[in-house]
């Protein structure tokens, strides 16, 4: 689905995002509307993947957006990058969501047809629908910033200082919560071997 | 190849399917954002319109508080640039009675003598 990177990658020819909240602070609602088709499926995707429900992600995202509207008038251009600013409210917005949800959904996995030797092959054998099932199923089980770090990085494709920024963290701290978020995954897979199918060969210590 | 390598590349695999199968909003509720943009860029909110019945009722409750104080305010400032006129009117021959209760604390004769 080629459509969705072109949703996250930014364009050399564009408007700049902090140019465009200027124009909307000054009135421009079609700014405004250019913003949204921006940062509005980027953030959704990021928010579903973090609470692994989309009402919620719709709620969080608008709520993003209204919170940017009110702040617009008082955007410094060149202070901080609009995306770095919307995913900040977004991860925070979402902390809250699943502090008061207390548990996140665990998302359940069909099982897979062929028992094969190791992980790999397991998802070797998958369709892209179920890789991303398998994914989101593992992202599940994850503790709360271990799967925003993960996602930030493998799925949103920043990188650690935009990360750090988001997250309001060191670098060093970023690097070790996706060091651990992707064993808790691994884990977490090797955890469903047997609905995944594959054997666990890995030797022992 | 070892184990762990080839547990990373099977979750790179997992990652770029994620990537690639992104969850994506519907058209209606970007639609709906949008539409807050639309009423920000207006300005500042504007207060939510009276209900017609609610602002027929205000606009009486102005019209009986400007119409007393108008009346009050008229009739204080004849009595006080043309008080000969209010005279045969309203206060018969001692105008200096119904003056001063037109306006406490004015100095009657001081008008009078002009």
């Amino acid at each position: 689905m080629e459509d969705n990177a072109a949703l996250v990658a930014p364009r050399a020819d564009e408007v700049p995002d902090s140019a465009l909240l200027v124009a909307f602070s000054n009135g421009d609602a079609q700014a405004g509307r250019q913003l949204v088709a921006r940062l509005g499926p980027m953030l959704f995707g990021y928010a579903a993947r973090v609470l692994g429900d989309h009402g919620d992600a719709e709620d969080v995202v608008q709520e993003t957006m209204l919170r940017l509207w009110k702040m617009a008038p008082d955007w410094r251009q060149g202070e901080a990058k609009v995306t770095t600013w919307a995913y900040r409210v977004t991860m925070n917005l979402c902390t809250d969501r699943l502090r008061q949800r207390q548990a996140r959904p665990q998302v359940a996995l069909n099982a897979v047809a062929e028992p094969t030797a190791d992980l790999a092959s397991a998802v070797e054998l998958m369709t892209a629908r179920q890789r991303s099932e398998m994914l989101d199923a593992a992202l599940s089980v994850l503790p709360d910033r271990q799967r925003q770090a993960v996602v930030l990085r493998h799925l949103e494709g920043f990188s650690n200082p935009e990360i750090a920024e988001i997250m309001d963290i060191g670098v060093e701290a970023v690097e070790s919560l996706t060091a651990r978020g992707k064993r808790a995954l691994k884990k977490a897979l090797y955890g469903r071997r047997e609905e995944l199918g594959f054997e666990d060969d890995r030797k022992q210590p | 190849m070892t184990e762990s390598n080839r547990d990373d590349i099977a979750l790179e695999t997992l990652f770029a399917a994620g990537r690639s199968e992104r969850p994506l909003p519907s058209g209606e509720f970007l639609e709906r954002v949008a539409a807050s943009a639309d009423a920000g860029a207006a300005g500042p909110r504007p207060a939510p319109a009276a209900r017609p019945v609610l602002r027929l009722a205000l606009l009486g409750r102005v019209f009986a508080a400007s119409g007393l104080s108008g009346a009050a305010a008229l009739g204080a400032w004849i009595g006080f640039v043309m008080p000969e006129a209010i005279d045969p009117l309203t206060l018969g021959s001692d105008d200096t009675v119904a003056l001063a209760t037109f306006l406490p604390g004015t100095d009657i004769e001081a008008i009078l003598d002009e």
